[in-house]
């Protein structure tokens, strides 16, 4: 895969076909799924199938992230689903508060005096926190009331936090399995104090009617859906487009050299620890704002959803999907979400076994973790390795 | 009927009078004359009544008293109608056996429906027992002297100094007397007539860390918080309180509100309604009512409502502030003795350096007790992990196969004292299949991709989980502890701890005693440390390093298993069990030191103690106390990235 050119280099998607493949496959995908759907075309896909796909693609586009992390730059991070859920906190707040002050504006309209701002604010916060007992707006909602600097947040606050947990995880050189279970103990701890419900985000109940669009509640869901579907698609390719981009030049061939042999690089003169800190920061990034497109969509989101397994599960996507090439982290999370919500949600026929009937939504959980144990072995390079058979390279 | 009673009375006042007198003649005194005295109140008594009836019959002191004052609020006593006299009262098959009150002999047995019985509610039974505290203080039998100084505590009053006093002289019981001493100490302290008696009292209180004296203690000292223009003399002040550091303006301000001293303030909402109240043709005060959403234009329209004069006058912005500075604020007891109130804040301040004393060593106790169980937990993965430096992350499902295995020991043994001892060496063995399995079908073909031991043990994790689920449920199973692990120990009212902790104190002392000594001292022990450090160089010195694995991973699930029988006797035994124990287990791992028993036992000690710690403070959150705990462990991992116990030189294996 390491490609040291030294000859002047050629247009970055010519010399990556593969980029200009999965694009136009995501795009045909789009189109085939659009002109299927309730809210647009055909009717075949229906909405909710439609909202499975399109939280699929934000799924597929951590996976990517996760891939450059670990794949690309060895850092078996388990995480990155923390930067996730924050990305979905971080729109969930919007989408939370925009709709309650729509609700208190509405039923305030009535009375005799109109609203004063404080008036209202006191009224949202009353109607968003009383089932934790509080009716205070905490200071961390202080953006709420803004999609754009609640947007900002979703990128500001993970970063910083991608960032200076990088920093000092970097620095003090911890490696290997020592950097993931720290980065598991991460997770655990944002986890833990989301659970709280005195630290502002409604504890165990998390944010939730996510899916009502605030200023769109007139439009039917399934045009919303289509909506939130097309921009996954685009996040997708755009955040494909930039790691693609991301690992493919000198900075790509560095960010490799880290993975294979990192003293080596170290010694070679470059600043290991910047780099992983770069890629660190903008995979958690990308995985926030993949968080952010995936809540709305999901509806709900509460700390559950950063709890340690769900970074672990991603990190088991990546590695079945192949890791080190992009579309193979995007097959695995494709493949084992599609086909988990396949299994548990009934669709896969019960086995009657005569003796014993296997139903698959208590037996899915038994079949991934032994086919995850087989590819572990048998398969290293994943599902994408299939590929290295079909296109024998020159 | 009044003129037979004025009769007996005068007839019991005649034998009251007799009774007082010394001598053999009051011991022949009879009670059923003086009962007759009041034989109406007797016969149907009420709450308000019987006590001054009580009261009059103890102090006639017929030796036999208590005993009728016991039956009668017990429902033991009739009356017979024809000549009104009292009976005992004993049930004789169908009929009434009727026993004289003074002779004890049986004077007839009669049908049921030929006495009067004699119902006494509740209200009535209390005041008796009350009354019959200092009779029942000296009664022959222990229990009732018991009896006695628990009514005594339940309900304390100055009455009872004298025969408690009295009483205790005559005690044979020591624990009895020392009750009697303490509670006496409690009666002086809040009742005593005598100054000297009470402070010395007060004092003695000092220190004491029952409930009992720390909340007499709390009542001498309880204050009142009182606002007045200046402080007054003479009052028995505890302390001034500043505004602004004791309590907010506010605050201060509700203060003088309901102390009558300034009118309420006007909240926004009064304002709102105020407002609400006055519009007048889509205006309040000349302002339009769409102009109100602003806060200034509310008040400029009050105000212009105010100058109509439709409105009371607004208070100026610094009036409150005013008000609360030309009024001193302060805490007053409520006892106006201050000799007394000193006394007792000494008493209690000396107290509450005993209880912080104590509160420490409970923490020790609790901390000691957090650490052992995540000392078992991370034990097997410090060998399987630090020794060999896989990363099982199917420990915590280990953990709960052994828990299962105990629940299902007791289905079929319904001892549990020996179904314990049939689960602990039994979930060793289980546990150690599967990891000898685990390890021969998967993790040998991994010895060089450690990453990818984490992803496959993280596969075999969630099938065992959901097989465990697949065949015992999703609810919670039970895994009993024996009776004599069922209890707790309890030093005192602060200091306990429960059995079962200390049982899993004595296991982790056990294990890690057993693993040095497994390591250390055998041969086994000898070749996994070779394996450890080289695994080349002991291959030839003739050492099995795919052996040894086997055996040491099956040693390090082994214990898992152990643990998790440990762990299912105190928590509950479901399929998940294992996940809320294997981030932690890493941890106490990483952060002890790898490779090393002993640091795990840092790590563990270092984790449970700082949990302990941190929910000190705040001890209604324990997660919050999880929270602080694991951003320390990430902390802490950037100042020793090799833990407490870093090993050195050719040990350290890189």
């Amino acid at each position: 895969m390491a490609k040291v050119t030294l000859a002047p280099r050629k247009g970055f998607l010519s010399e990556n076909p593969s980029v200009l493949r999965f694009l136009g496959l995501l795009t045909v995908f789009t189109l085939i799924v659009t002109a299927l759907s309730e809210g647009f075309g055909a009717g075949i896909v229906s909405t909710s199938f439609l909202k499975v796909l399109g939280m699929t693609l934000c799924l597929c586009l951590i996976a990517v992230a996760m891939d450059v992390v670990w794949g690309y730059c060895g850092i078996l991070s388990l995480g990155h689903f923390a930067f996730f859920g924050l990305g979905g906190y971080g729109i969930g707040m919007w989408l939370m508060y925009a709709r309650t002050e729509g609700i208190v504006r509405e039923s305030l309209a009535n009375a005799p005096i109109p609203a004063t701002e404080g008036e209202v604010r006191d009224a949202i916060a009353t109607q968003i926190f009383s089932v934790v007992g509080s009716t205070e707006l905490p200071f961390i909602w202080g953006f709420a009331h803004s999609l754009t600097l609640q947007l900002l947040m979703i990128v500001l606050v993970p970063g910083l936090l991608a960032l200076v947990f990088g920093w000092l995880a970097f620095r003090s050189r911890v490696t290997g399995v020592y950097l993931s279970i720290l980065t598991q103990a991460m997770t655990l701890a944002l986890s833990l104090y989301l659970f709280q419900n005195d630290t502002g985000l409604r504890g165990n109940n998390g944010l939730s009617g996510l899916q009502n669009i605030p200023g769109l509640l007139h439009l039917p869901q399934s045009t919303i859906a289509l909506w939130f579907f097309w921009a996954s698609a685009l996040a997708l390719g755009l955040g494909y487009l930039l790691f693609a981009w991301l690992v493919s030049g000198k900075f790509g061939s560095v960010v490799r050299a880290i993975r294979d042999n990192e003293s080596r690089v170290r010694f070679l003169g470059y600043h290991v620890e910047s780099y992983k800190l770069v890629v660190f920061t903008v995979t958690a990034i990308v995985s926030a704002i993949a968080g952010a497109l995936y809540y709305p969509q999901a509806g709900i989101i509460n700390p559950a959803e950063i709890a340690p397994i769900t970074s672990i599960y991603l990190a088991v996507w990546v590695a079945i999907g192949g890791r080190g090439r992009l579309y193979g982290a995007v097959i695995g999370a494709a493949t084992v979400s599609l086909l988990s919500s396949w299994f548990t949600g009934g669709g896969a026929p019960n086995i009657d076994l005569g003796f014993y009937e296997i139903v698959w939504t208590d037996w899915w959980l038994v079949l991934l973790g032994l086919g995850f144990v087989a590819v572990t072995l048998f398969f290293p390079k994943g599902i994408g390795g299939l590929f290295d058979y079909l296109v024998r390279k020159p | 009927m009044p003129l037979r009673t004025l009769i007996f009375r005068a007839l019991a006042c005649v034998a009251l009078a007799f009774a007082a007198l010394p001598g053999p003649a009051r011991a022949q005194d009879a009670l059923q004359p003086a009962l007759q005295a009041f034989a109406e109140e007797l016969a149907s008594p009420s709450r308000r009544t019987i006590e001054s009836v009580v009261t009059a019959l103890i102090e006639g002191g017929q030796p036999n008293i208590g005993e009728f004052l016991r039956r009668y609020s017990a429902r033991e006593v009739v009356q017979r109608p024809e000549d009104g006299l009292f009976f005992y009262a004993e049930d004789a098959g169908d009929l009434v056996r009727l026993i004289d009150i003074d002779s004890g002999a049986t004077v007839a047995e009669v049908s049921s429906r030929d006495v009067t019985q004699i119902r006494t509610n509740s209200g009535v039974q209390r005041v008796i027992a009350a009354a019959l505290v200092p009779l029942e203080l000296n009664a022959p039998e222990r229990v009732r002297r018991a009896a006695a100084l628990d009514a005594i505590s339940r309900s304390p009053d100055a009455s009872q100094i004298a025969p408690l006093q009295d009483s205790i002289a005559r005690e044979e019981d020591a624990t009895l007397a020392t009750r009697k001493e303490r509670l006496l100490l409690l009666l002086q302290a809040q009742f005593s007539e005598d100054r000297a008696v009470q402070l010395a009292a007060i004092e003695a209180l000092g220190g004491d860390i029952s409930i009992e004296a720390r909340g007499v203690l709390a009542r001498l000292t309880a204050t009142q918080t009182e606002v007045a223009p200046t402080l007054p003399e003479g009052a028995n002040i505890a302390r001034v309180l500043e505004v602004g550091t004791d309590l907010t303006e506010a605050e201060a301000y509700d203060q003088l509100v309901a102390a009558g001293l300034a009118e309420p303030a006007q909240t926004p909402a009064m304002l709102r309604e105020v407002l609400a109240q006055n519009i007048v043709d889509g205006r309040v005060g000349g302002v339009p009512i769409g102009r109100l959403s602003d806060p200034a234009a509310r008040i400029e329209a009050y105000e212009a409502l105010e100058a109509a004069g439709t409105v009371p006058p607004r208070a100026a912005p610094d009036e409150a502030a005013q008000a609360v500075a030309a009024h001193v604020f302060y805490e007053s007891y409520v006892l106006d003795d201050p000799e007394i109130t000193a006394a007792a804040q000494a008493a209690l301040d000396s107290t509450s350096q005993a209880i912080a004393a104590y509160q420490v060593a409970d923490l020790v106790l609790d901390g000691l007790s957090l650490a052992s169980i995540f000392f078992l937990a991370a034990i097997g993965l410090a060998i399987t992990f630090g020794v060999m430096g896989v990363i099982n992350m199917a420990h915590g499902e280990f953990i709960m196969m052994g828990a299962y295995t105990g629940y299902v020991v007791q289905l079929f043994i319904p001892d549990y004292t020996i179904s314990l001892l049939v689960a602990l060496p039994l979930a060793f063995l289980v546990t150690f299949g599967a990891g000898v399995a685990m390890e021969r079908s998967v993790i040998r073909h991994l010895y060089t991709r450690p990453l990818e031991t984490l992803l496959a043990t993280f596969g075999i994790s969630i099938a065992l989980q959901q097989l465990a689920k697949n065949i015992f449920g999703t609810q919670a199973r039970p895994l009993t502890a024996p009776d004599w692990l069922g209890g707790a120990i309890t030093f005192n009212d602060i200091v306990g701890i429960s059995t079962i902790r200390v049982a899993i104190f004595v296991l982790a002392l056990i294990f890690l005693g057993l693993l040095l000594y497994i390591l250390k001292r055998t041969r086994l022990g000898l070749e996994v440390r070779a394996v450890t450090q080289n695994p080349g160089m002991a291959a030839s010195m003739g050492i099995n390093p795919d052996r040894i694995n086997m055996l040491t991973f099956g040693l390090g699930s082994g214990i898992a298993g152990i643990a998790g029988v440990a762990i299912g006797l105190y928590a509950q035994v479901t399929s998940e069990m294992g996940s809320n124990y294997i981030v932690q287990s890493f941890m106490t791992v990483v952060v002890g030191g790898v490779g090393n028993v002993w640091g795990t036992l840092a790590g563990a000690s270092l984790i449970g103690f700082l949990q302990k710690g941190i929910e000190w403070f705040n001890p209604s959150n324990t997660l919050a106390a999880q929270t602080y705990m694991v951003l320390f462990v990430i902390l802490f991992i950037q100042f020793r990235p090799k833990g407490i116990v870093a090993l050195k030189g050719r040990a350290a294996g890189d």
